[in-house]
Protein backbone atom coordinates (compact mmCIF):
# COMPACT_ATOMS: atom_id res chain seq x y z
CA UNK A 1 0.00 0.00 0.00
CA UNK A 2 1.40 3.26 -1.19
CA UNK A 3 0.43 6.89 0.69
CA UNK A 4 0.10 9.95 -1.04
CA UNK A 5 3.25 12.28 0.25
CA UNK A 6 2.95 15.34 -2.43
CA UNK A 7 -0.10 17.33 -3.44
CA UNK A 8 0.55 16.64 -7.27
CA UNK A 9 0.13 12.86 -6.87
CA UNK A 10 -3.50 13.79 -4.47
CA UNK A 11 -4.11 14.89 -1.09
CA UNK A 12 -1.16 13.59 1.05
CA UNK A 13 -2.30 10.93 3.53
CA UNK A 14 -4.44 9.14 1.08
CA UNK A 15 -3.78 5.77 -0.30
CA UNK A 16 -1.86 6.02 -3.47
CA UNK A 17 -3.50 3.84 -6.42
CA UNK A 18 -0.98 3.80 -9.40
CA UNK A 19 -2.28 3.88 -12.67
CA UNK A 20 -1.10 2.09 -15.59
CA UNK A 21 2.13 2.67 -16.71
CA UNK A 22 2.92 4.39 -13.63
CA UNK A 23 7.01 4.05 -12.70
CA UNK A 24 6.26 3.23 -8.64
CA UNK A 25 10.06 3.55 -8.26
CA UNK A 26 10.70 6.96 -9.33
CA UNK A 27 7.57 8.25 -7.23
CA UNK A 28 9.23 6.20 -3.93
CA UNK A 29 12.60 7.35 -5.18
CA UNK A 30 11.54 11.34 -5.13
CA UNK A 31 9.73 10.93 -2.17
CA UNK A 32 6.31 11.82 -3.75
CA UNK A 33 4.86 8.33 -2.00
CA UNK A 34 5.83 6.60 0.56
CA UNK A 35 5.19 2.57 2.01
CA UNK A 36 4.17 3.67 5.00
CA UNK A 37 0.83 1.86 6.15
CA UNK A 38 -1.66 4.03 7.62
CA UNK A 39 -1.48 3.80 11.45
CA UNK A 40 -4.39 2.69 13.02
CA UNK A 41 -5.28 2.97 17.01
CA UNK A 42 -4.14 -0.69 19.14
CA UNK A 43 -6.81 -2.85 19.41
CA UNK A 44 -4.61 -4.90 21.46
CA UNK A 45 -6.17 -6.16 24.68
CA UNK A 46 -4.08 -5.52 28.40
CA UNK A 47 -3.03 -8.67 29.51
CA UNK A 48 -5.09 -9.83 32.26
CA UNK A 49 -3.45 -9.49 35.97
CA UNK A 50 -2.31 -12.79 37.91
CA UNK A 51 -4.02 -12.88 41.30
CA UNK B 1 -8.81 34.62 -40.97
CA UNK B 2 -8.63 32.64 -37.62
CA UNK B 3 -12.25 32.17 -36.16
CA UNK B 4 -11.57 30.72 -32.68
CA UNK B 5 -8.76 31.15 -30.30
CA UNK B 6 -6.71 29.21 -28.48
CA UNK B 7 -5.27 30.44 -25.78
CA UNK B 8 -2.38 28.41 -24.93
CA UNK B 9 -2.47 27.04 -21.16
CA UNK B 10 -2.26 22.87 -21.16
CA UNK B 11 -2.06 20.77 -18.28
CA UNK B 12 0.62 18.42 -17.97
CA UNK B 13 1.16 15.45 -16.20
CA UNK B 14 4.71 13.26 -16.18
CA UNK B 15 4.86 9.65 -14.69
CA UNK B 16 0.77 10.57 -12.94
CA UNK B 17 2.32 13.54 -10.98
CA UNK B 18 0.41 17.07 -12.09
CA UNK B 19 3.53 19.28 -12.93
CA UNK B 20 1.66 22.00 -14.93
CA UNK B 21 2.51 24.66 -12.48
CA UNK B 22 6.21 23.95 -13.54
CA UNK B 23 5.36 24.27 -17.08
CA UNK B 24 6.29 27.48 -19.55
CA UNK B 25 6.30 25.37 -22.91
CA UNK B 26 5.05 21.61 -24.43
CA UNK B 27 5.24 20.50 -27.26
CA UNK B 28 3.25 17.10 -28.84
CA UNK B 29 4.54 16.26 -31.70
CA UNK B 30 3.02 13.03 -33.64
CA UNK B 31 4.65 11.74 -36.25
CA UNK B 32 4.22 8.22 -38.68
CA UNK B 33 7.82 8.06 -40.58
CA UNK B 34 7.10 7.99 -44.73
CA UNK B 35 8.47 5.16 -46.04
CA UNK B 36 8.40 5.30 -50.38
CA UNK B 37 7.06 3.21 -52.31
CA UNK B 38 7.49 4.60 -55.63
CA UNK B 39 7.52 1.89 -58.38
CA UNK B 40 8.17 1.99 -62.13
CA UNK B 41 5.72 3.32 -64.24
CA UNK B 42 4.68 6.45 -61.65
CA UNK B 43 5.22 9.74 -62.75
CA UNK B 44 5.60 11.13 -59.28
CA UNK B 45 7.44 9.69 -56.03
CA UNK B 46 4.63 8.25 -53.52
CA UNK B 47 4.88 7.52 -49.76
CA UNK B 48 3.08 5.19 -47.15
CA UNK B 49 2.91 5.35 -43.48
CA UNK B 50 5.57 3.81 -41.32
CA UNK B 51 5.94 3.83 -37.66
CA UNK B 52 4.59 6.29 -35.04
CA UNK B 53 7.50 8.47 -34.02
CA UNK B 54 6.17 10.68 -31.68
CA UNK B 55 7.99 13.25 -29.03
CA UNK B 56 6.67 15.67 -26.28
CA UNK B 57 8.94 18.28 -25.33
CA UNK B 58 8.56 20.32 -22.84
CA UNK B 59 10.05 23.33 -20.06
CA UNK B 60 10.34 23.16 -17.03
CA UNK B 61 11.07 25.56 -13.81
CA UNK B 62 14.05 23.60 -11.75
CA UNK B 63 13.04 23.11 -8.17
CA UNK B 64 14.73 21.38 -5.69
CA UNK B 65 11.90 21.60 -3.46
CA UNK B 66 10.45 18.21 -2.05
CA UNK B 67 7.86 16.96 -4.41
CA UNK B 68 9.49 19.31 -7.23
CA UNK B 69 10.39 19.49 -10.28
CA UNK B 70 13.42 17.51 -9.25
CA UNK B 71 12.49 14.48 -6.92
CA UNK B 72 9.87 13.86 -10.21
CA UNK B 73 12.05 13.83 -12.56
CA UNK B 74 15.48 12.63 -11.75
CA UNK B 75 14.88 9.13 -11.65
CA UNK B 76 12.97 8.62 -14.19
CA UNK B 77 16.34 8.83 -17.11
CA UNK B 78 16.42 5.72 -19.12
CA UNK B 79 13.18 4.59 -18.22
CA UNK B 80 9.63 4.28 -20.08
CA UNK B 81 6.86 6.74 -18.49
CA UNK B 82 3.60 7.28 -19.66
CA UNK B 83 3.54 11.52 -20.10
CA UNK B 84 0.24 13.75 -20.90
CA UNK B 85 -0.52 17.08 -21.83
CA UNK B 86 -3.93 18.36 -22.13
CA UNK B 87 -5.23 21.58 -23.81
CA UNK B 88 -6.88 22.67 -20.73
CA UNK B 89 -6.36 21.50 -16.47
CA UNK B 90 -10.21 20.24 -16.65
CA UNK B 91 -9.23 17.95 -19.97
CA UNK B 92 -6.69 16.34 -18.12
CA UNK B 93 -9.66 14.49 -16.07
CA UNK B 94 -12.44 15.27 -18.94
CA UNK B 95 -11.25 15.97 -22.60
CA UNK B 96 -13.75 17.12 -25.17
CA UNK B 97 -14.16 17.57 -28.47
CA UNK B 98 -12.91 20.87 -28.37
CA UNK B 99 -10.63 20.37 -25.37
CA UNK B 100 -8.94 17.41 -25.99
CA UNK B 101 -6.03 15.19 -24.20
CA UNK B 102 -2.46 13.69 -25.62
CA UNK B 103 -1.19 11.01 -24.32
CA UNK B 104 2.26 9.57 -24.84
CA UNK B 105 2.10 5.76 -23.53
CA UNK B 106 5.58 4.24 -22.07
CA UNK B 107 7.70 7.64 -23.95
CA UNK B 108 11.37 7.01 -23.52
CA UNK B 109 13.79 9.85 -21.35
CA UNK B 110 16.86 9.61 -22.21
CA UNK B 111 18.14 12.80 -20.54
CA UNK B 112 17.85 15.39 -18.45
CA UNK B 113 20.18 18.44 -16.82
CA UNK B 114 19.77 18.75 -12.62
CA UNK B 115 21.37 22.00 -13.14
CA UNK B 116 21.01 24.80 -15.81
CA UNK B 117 22.28 27.39 -14.46
CA UNK B 118 22.33 31.40 -15.94
CA UNK B 119 23.37 34.68 -13.92
CA UNK B 120 19.95 36.29 -13.11
CA UNK B 121 17.48 34.08 -14.45
CA UNK B 122 15.41 31.00 -13.08
CA UNK B 123 16.83 27.88 -13.65
CA UNK B 124 14.73 25.44 -16.33
CA UNK B 125 14.86 21.98 -17.86
CA UNK B 126 14.20 21.28 -21.09
CA UNK B 127 13.14 17.35 -21.45
CA UNK B 128 12.42 15.72 -24.80
CA UNK B 129 10.39 12.62 -24.32
CA UNK B 130 10.44 10.15 -27.72
CA UNK B 131 9.12 6.91 -28.73
CA UNK B 132 6.07 5.42 -27.42
CA UNK B 133 2.27 5.30 -28.98
CA UNK B 134 0.28 8.87 -29.06
CA UNK B 135 -3.42 8.55 -28.34
CA UNK B 136 -6.04 11.43 -28.29
CA UNK B 137 -8.79 11.78 -25.65
CA UNK B 138 -12.10 13.47 -26.99
CA UNK B 139 -14.20 11.85 -24.33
Amino acid sequence: MYIIISPRLGTPGDEYIPENGVNIDALLDGGLISTDSVKKSSKVKSEPKEQ
Amino acid sequence: MATTQYLSNPALKINGVDLTDQCTNAVVTFTKEQLENTAFGDSARKFTAGLQNNTITVTLYQSYAAGETEASIYSLVGTNVDVIVATTTAALTTPTATAPKYELVQAYLASHTPINASLGELSTIDLVFAGGALTKSVA
